[in-house]
């Protein structure tokens, strides 16, 4: 297969470009119609043949943003994301720092101890948590959901601060600690503002991961602390006379803070795979 | 010297203090309950000794989820690498500068999306009745395809969604590393009037064999977060043929019977598995990179 | 003269204001209902303003599909209780009541709300050892629905008994033309394919238990199984994993000639601007020996959420008021028959006058087929919806024996005896 697609790319760049546009179909398409159906009437979605042009209505988002659920999901998704990422970047921005100056044995187990927190299962983390948080009294709250993603906002951002680090080039750093800058005004005032971009990438790519969190706040949560994946979820479930414009709605509104920040995830990935 | 150790200390310490206990708190307690018979509204909890692993082992839904699990692990994570390398080597072969930069981002929208959009988007796709990709398929043979609740077709059409995410990143990855390498063996390639796809196969994937293995890596664990997608599409039916372990583990500890030790009881095995496994592997991939 | 007229209006105005300052006390936060999506409980959300007045507080409704609404419900009252309301029916009310995440009714529903105006049979429904549990927000039974267009034109005659369905059936399943005979529900639950499956295993004579031993892994269970198996090949795409709402709209659509369901989907098929098979159906009761399902869905007081007996009182007033006389005249009006429970509303010329006839007369005859089909315990949602995954991998073909099938159940059967 590999083999033919390549042929077709070498003797004809109009089919190759076919392809091409094939894959960019296939990539935006899913997003670019669940868009257009959020703006459609039942009437403009529930028809034989689907439909490209139509009157475009607003009240799919009227109806989603007047839901009290939805806006109790969007503001326990704001504070509990918001609160692990601030904390995850507090307490994980330094210790990537050290961890990048760290050539020993003892890093190498350390920052492999970090990686090896990815390997959990997320239901593993859950089911022991869900019981724990019962027993305190914390199930089903805020504070006990932070705590819980915490655990993901750090071990993301140690693991991806590493590398922005060790691209400080080391000369800088030497010639401060020349000028007589101690190891925390090394940190402060020349190692974080080189990093400053990629780390920023860094923080936003865990705060994408913990605002599309699903599993474990399904788990841990039953209504007062549900997050917004968990309402939208629970939309696009309803089934009985389905209104499916809210559906599609429910979930674009879901998908708006991730996409905003697709600029700096494309610099990102850009720095990170520079030469 | 020793300033550089006490900064050390500072930063790694309060840091790695949350972690182990984040981490370790919930696994300790897995085990413990996993030992249990502890039920969801259920008063009265008493240990069971090894009662929970001994009844898994013949739960023939438990053996079917792993069977479910490991096939998702191997479509995805093949076909997620399949993608990204054809995608990144038609990126490369036919796109320069500015519109190369643009289709990049455009395909990273995917993965970006959380996975119950993704999940919703597609399968209001597959339906049977409304879905775009039905539209044609109803056109030509009369009849849709119910692609979510044919026990042929589910679990392939929930990883698709899986490879759309997840592929089509991967090979703006793929792209980029590609841009990074030398461009004499292409030429020298070119020289000897090789085809594009030897230039491919022999030069430029041998040259990127430690990154795409580390990214087969990523993807393997990443495999592991089928949850999401399973629970919005089809709810690990027709029957149980989607039922991943996780799936299984939700439905026993939450929704069917609340059983929480039992459903302890696999999350233990899973972590087992999966540390166990996903170290080897590592230890492996780096021994292997770096010799 | 005057001065006399003034004070009695004074005083009329005090004591409105003293008793509606009587009801307003007995609320003081914000309540909150988990509940599955009704057109009943929309127009709840419509008239919110109302019952602010009422009693001084607003309310919310999370929505949940009735699968999750019963597994979260679960999962949710056995743990935190955060709900002053809880939607529940027939076949977990036992679960609630055991367990006490629901209180009794009676003592806190309003009596200006009239509770013995309903259906003699939906209080039956809603009540555990005695005790009313719920108000009930829909009920009822099954029909045979069949497309009179169809029928006549084949020149069949309604079937009155299960051999005659399945000639019908075959007689008038033509995918070609889509029309499929027969609809089934498919879908895993308690409350969907295994609701269905009853109705033939009680009908072949089938018992889930006799006290603690259960007995239904019987001929009957496997010639309901054979017979459910069979008629699925008459029932149109999606179906296999779809329940109510996926067959329902299979038949509104048209695609479907004959359909046993419950007595809501009657309202739903005459109600012109969703259905295009208005004034095509004629109704009658189940062909025999299948049993209709009796059930009933409703709303009941959460226990632990509401914690002194005046947040008790306010719970049960929003039931009171949720159900009462003048929202089923509301619904009436709206054409959402199946949320009707009232011997009051049914008695009323507005009903007589939309619902003339054929449902009528059909809901009348079908009572008298209409039992309780499951197995009334706590540990019935268990154990349903264990054989609620096993029935669908049977349908969809990814297993097909079925005495081991059975033989399964009857292990989790044992098991949950056991573990009691």
């Amino acid at each position: 297969m590999g083999a033919q697609m390549a042929n077709r790319i070498t003797f004809g760049s109009i089919s190759a470009r076919v392809v091409l546009a094939c894959v960019v179909i296939f990539a935006v398409f899913p997003v670019v119609w669940t868009l257009l159906n959020s703006f459609k009437e039942v009437v403009d979605i529930v028809t034989p043949t689907p439909k490209l042009f139509f009157t475009p209505t607003l009240e799919n988002f009227r109806y989603v943003f007047e839901r009290p659920s939805v806006r109790l999901g969007l503001s326990n998704s704001g504070i509990i994301v918001f609160s692990a990422v601030a904390l995850g970047a507090l307490f994980g921005i330094p210790a990537a720092y050290a961890l990048a100056h760290m050539k020993s044995r003892v890093g190498d187990e350390i920052k492999f101890f970090v990686l090896s927190l990815r390997f959990l299962p997320p239901v593993a983390v859950a089911i022991p948590l869900m019981s724990i948080y019962l027993d305190l009294g914390l199930y089903d709250t805020r504070l006990s959901l932070t705590m819980t993603y915490v655990l993901l906002t750090l071990s993301t951002i140690i693991w991806l601060s590493i590398p922005a680090f060790e691209r400080v080039p080391q000369n800088i750093e030497e010639a401060a600690r020349l000028d007589g800058y101690g190891p925390y005004a090394i940190f402060f005032l020349v190692a974080l503002p080189v990093a400053g971009p990629s780390l920023f990438g860094a923080i936003i790519f865990s705060f994408i991961l913990v605002w599309n969190e699903f599993l474990i706040a399904l788990m841990l949560t039953t209504s007062e602390a549900k997050t917004l994946p968990i309402v939208a979820s629970e939309f696009t479930l309803l089934g009985r006379n389905v209104p499916w414009g809210i559906l599609n709605a429910s979930v674009i509104v879901l998908s708006i803070p991730p996409l905003i920040f697709l600029g700096v995830l494309s610099g990102f990935l850009n720095r990170m795979f520079k030469k | 010297m020793k300033a550089k150790s006490h900064i050390n200390k500072v930063f790694l310490g309060p840091p790695l203090f949350v972690l182990a206990v984040l981490a370790l708190v919930p696994t300790i307690a897995a085990i413990i309950i996993s030992f249990q018979n502890k039920e969801l509204g259920r008063r009265g909890t008493s240990f069971v000794g090894f009662e929970n692993y001994i009844n898994l082992f013949s739960d023939r839904r438990f053996s079917n989820a792993m069977k479910v699990s490991l096939q998702w692990e191997a479509i995805t994570v093949i076909g997620t690498m399949i993608v990204a390398i054809l995608v990144a080597i038609l990126l490369f072969e036919t796109t320069r500068g500015r519109t190369r930069a643009i289709i990049s981002t455009l395909l990273i929208v995917p993965v970006l999306l959380p996975r119950v959009t993704a999940a919703f988007v597609w399968k209001f796709m597959f339906n049977p009745l409304l879905g775009v990709i039905n539209y044609p398929i109803k056109e030509l043979t009369g009849a849709p395809i119910e692609f979510l609740s044919n026990i042929q077709t589910a679990l392939i059409s929930v990883a698709v969604v899986d490879i759309w995410q997840w592929g089509l990143f991967f090979a703006v990855i793929l792209l980029k590393l590609l841009e990074t390498l030398p461009k004499e063996p292409f030429e020298a390639a070119r020289i000897d009037k090789a085809r594009t796809w030897e230039i491919y196969a022999y030069v430029a994937i041998p040259m990127l064999a430690a990154p795409l293995i580390s990214l087969t890596f990523v993807k393997m664990v990443e495999s592991l977060r089928s949850f999401d997608l399973i629970y919005v599409m089809t709810r690990g039916g027709p029957g149980i043929v989607t039922e991943t372990l996780d799936m299984y583990a939700f439905n026993q500890g939450f929704v069917e019977s609340g059983r929480i030790s039992y459903a302890s009881a696999m999350a233990v095995l899973m972590l087992l598995t999966t540390i166990i496994t996903f170290t080897v592997l590592f230890k492996w991939v780096r021994k292997w990179q770096t010799a | 003269m005057l001065k006399t007229s003034i004070s009695t209006v004074g005083g009329l105005l005090i004591a409105t204001s003293l008793s509606t300052a009587a009801v307003a006390a007995v609320c003081t936060d914000d309540l909150k209902i988990l509940a599955q999506p009704r057109g009943s409980l929309t127009l709840l959300e419509e008239r919110a303003a109302e019952f602010e007045a009422l009693s001084g507080v607003s309310f919310t409704i999370d929505f949940l599909n009735e699968n999750d609404r019963r597994a979260k419900s679960r999962a949710e009252a056995s743990t935190t209780g955060r709900y002053n309301v809880y939607y529940i029916d027939e076949a977990n009310v036992a679960l609630f009541a055991e367990n006490e995440w629901i209180v009794p009714l009676e003592k806190h529903f309003p009596s200006e709300f009239h509770l013995d105006d309903f259906d003699p049979s939906r209080l039956t429904v809603g009540s555990y050892e005695g005790d009313l549990y719920f108000a009930p927000i829909q009920g009822g039974g099954d029909f045979l629905y069949y497309r009179k267009d169809l029928l006549d034109a084949a020149g069949i005659t309604p079937p009155t008994t299960l051999d005659e369905l399945k000639v019908a059936i075959k007689a008038l399943h033509d995918p070609e033309n889509n029309v499929y005979g027969f609809a089934l529900r498919g879908g895993r639950g308690s409350g969907a394919n295994v609701w269905r499956w009853m109705t033939y295993f009680r009908g072949f004579g089938g018992e889930w238990f006799d006290g603690d031993t259960p007995t239904f892994n019987s001929e009957a269970a496997i010639k309901a199984t054979e017979t459910y198996l069979e008629l699925f090949q008459y029932s149109p795409p999606g179906t296999s994993t779809g329940s109510w709402t996926e067959v329902t709209e299979a038949f509104n659509s048209g695609q479907v000639a004959l359909i046993v369901e419950s007595s809501p989907l009657a309202g739903l098929t005459e109600d012109a601007s969703s259905s295009a098979v208005a004034g095509k159906v004629g109704y009658t009761v189940p062909p025999r020996p299948l049993t209709g399902g009796g059930y009933g869905h409703g709303l009941a007081i959460g226990a632990k959420a509401n914690r002194d007996e005046a947040a008790l009182d306010c719970a049960g007033l929003f039931i009171g008021w949720a159900t009462s006389q003048d929202q089923e005249m509301q619904r009436l009006e709206q054409g959402i028959f199946g949320d009707l429970n009232r011997q009051s509303v049914f008695a009323s010329d507005e009903f007589a006058a939309k619902y003339s006839g054929n449902i009528a007369t059909a809901l009348e005859e079908t009572a008298e087929f209409t039992t309780v089909n499951f197995w009334p315990n706590a540990d019935w949602p268990d154990l349903g919806d264990r054989w609620g995954i096993i029935l669908e991998e049977l349908i969809v073909g990814s297993r097909s024996d079925i005495p081991e099938a059975l033989n399964e159940l009857e292990d989790y059967a044992n098991d949950l005896i056991a573990r009691r």
